[in-house]
């Protein structure tokens, strides 16, 4: 069942990997500009405890800061809904973490934190708490009036209605903001080992200084099946929060 | 681009081929206009019936890459570069040597007291691209256990500023400079001690072009030739002109550079290069094991 529902992701997969592949055997493309997909999963075979080694760097790395971004955004949020005027004085700094040019950043973020996964972590945070942020604060205040109404006629308290109505309301939202910033967290950790020096992001800076496209295009690979392993994960979130009542997760 | 357009381009392609007054060349630079590129801006191209557009870099712009591929004529690149290039199949050749000295070195504080690079690796950090082969050359030779490895900042030196026991791989002509005039007390050890001299910012060109147009090659040459030749004498006109290109480095610094790199440069025939030096190089990336065979050393480069 599962799996016949995953299938027709495989398709454009294996279309687009056939065709690469094609492209390259037959020197439409040369191999140090595109490599070959099969010289990709080659490369994987043949590195590969170095490569999950980094993978698994990689993770934690984009795991621990996405988890904080979650955590630190949906707080920071509920803290900008609580009034109109704390948003307006607040929101506006937020923002400031979705245009910080990462890379321009990343150099102070060792002075700062140090060689390796503070900064890793750091980085994946910066890249990934804006998206949270803006949808959660979306979702929190776009609560159906008429429900606010009803708690009110019932006497619930302000953190009653934000624990029981609003936050459960803004559910979707949110995790819509997790789905997003759950990539830009992968996209931060690697930045962010370039220049703190471990994981994906360091087999990845190695391999281009030894013009070995193919090892790059394997540690790219890893980092979409991470990204697409947190995908899944919010997915799985989803799934069991809104199932019982939300549109989006019913067959 | 499509039919229409290269068929209204085709004629004009052969009218350029035909006249071979001037045809547009684009010369990649690996970073932004600085020094390093001196000679390359002070060339009169016009002089040799050359239309030369020189396209600045930056950290990582892949050069070698671009010249394989055409979307560049002439790429700048490293000794090694082309070595491991051509062994991916990627037909690039080197024409001109602006360094005839690596510029490579690691850089420490003067506090450390340390005689040798040998001493750098006994302890403290060293930041390092360690995918390049002098890296893995040092790694080899004596060891990469009792100190800490980072990435290379890429020419940044707050984290070297910030901590006495920090050292990092250098261009003997940019960041000591750099950090003498912040106030620190530097040595430098070049890595050309131990043994590893590639040519360095070398003009490349790609096989094809040499069999086809091999006076284009030739007058690419002999200009970028003269341009070195007039910017080791006389450097500030052109500082002047790159640093209108790139105005985060100041004059003062541009005209520093100019002077640390020119023994690194001189030469009596400018951008000569020999068998020797380039069978030495082979030899030992054969032996990193970064190229398999090692193949006649005569197609790495040509003398023109």
């Amino acid at each position: 069942m599962t799996i016949r529902k995953a299938l027709p992701a495989f398709i454009p997969f294996l279309v687009i990997t056939a065709v690469v592949e094609f492209l390259v055997r037959f020197g439409f493309v040369k191999a140090y500009l595109l490599p070959a997909p099969s010289s990709v999963f080659l490369v994987i075979a043949r590195d590969w405890s170095e490569l999950v080694a980094a993978l698994a760097k990689t993770s934690a790395g984009a795991l621990i800061g996405f988890a904080a971004s979650a955590l630190f955004g949906i707080s920071i949020a509920v803290f900008l809904s609580s009034s109109r005027s704390i948003q307006r004085a607040f929101f506006p700094y937020a923002v400031f973490f979705q245009t910080v040019p990462i890379v321009a950043i990343a150099p102070l973020l060792v002075i700062w934190f140090g060689y390796g996964m503070r900064t890793v972590i750091a980085s994946a945070f910066i890249c990934s708490i804006f998206p949270v942020i803006a949808n959660t604060l979306n979702g929190i205040v776009s609560t159906d009036p008429a429900l606010q109404d009803l708690f009110r006629l019932y006497g619930a308290s302000r953190l009653v209605t934000l624990f029981k109505l609003r936050f459960p309301a803004a559910l979707p939202q949110i995790l819509t903001g997790l789905r997003v910033s759950a990539g830009l967290a992968v996209i931060g950790a690697i930045v962010g080992e370039f220049i703190g020096g471990q994981g994906l992001g360091s087999v990845v800076d190695v391999a281009r200084t030894q013009q070995r496209t193919d090892k790059v295009f394997a540690a790219v690979l890893l980092a979409s099946l991470l990204g697409l392993g947190l995908f899944g994960l919010i997915n799985v979130i989803s799934s069991l929060t809104l199932r019982r009542w939300h549109a989006s997760e019913r067959d | 681009m499509n039919r229409r357009s290269f068929l209204t381009l085709t004629p004009l392609l052969a009218t350029l081929a035909s006249c071979g007054k001037t045809s547009k060349i684009r010369l990649a630079l690996n970073w932004k206009p600085d020094p390093e590129f001196g000679g390359f801006y002070a060339a009169d191209y016009q002089k040799h019936g050359l239309d030369v557009d020189i396209l600045p870099g930056g950290a990582g712009t892949p050069t070698v890459q671009m010249v394989g591929a055409g979307s560049a004529e002439f790429g700048i690149v490293s000794g090694d570069e082309i070595v491991l290039a051509r062994s991916k199949g990627n037909d690039v050749v080197g024409v001109y040597a602006s360094f005839q000295q690596n510029p490579m070195a690691i850089m420490v504080h003067e506090s450390r007291n340390l005689k040798s690079i040998a001493d750098v690796v006994q302890g403290g950090t060293l930041a390092i691209q360690s995918g390049l082969p002098f890296a893995r050359i040092l790694k080899q030779k004596y060891g990469f256990d009792k100190v800490k490895i980072v990435p290379s900042p890429a020419g940044d030196i707050g984290p070297f500023l910030g901590d006495p026991m920090f050292a990092q791989q250098c261009f003997l002509t940019a960041e000591p400079l750099a950090a003498r005039r912040k106030g620190a007390k530097v040595q430098t050890f070049p890595v050309a001690d131990v043994g590893y001299n590639p040519y360095a910012q070398v003009m490349a060109v790609s096989g094809d072009l040499l069999k086809k147009q091999p006076e284009v090659v030739k007058s690419m040459v002999a200009a970028v030739r003269e341009g070195w030749r007039a910017y080791l004498d006389n450097p500030q006109p052109t500082n002047v002109k790159m640093q209108a290109l790139n105005p985060s480095m100041d004059m003062a610094t541009f005209n520093d550079v100019a002077n640390a790199q020119k023994p690194l440069i001189e030469a009596a025939d400018l951008g000569s290069m020999t068998k020797d030096r380039w069978e030495a190089l082979v030899k030992q990336l054969n032996q990193l094991g970064d190229i398999a065979t090692a193949p006649s050393v005569e197609e790495y480069y040509r003398s023109l």
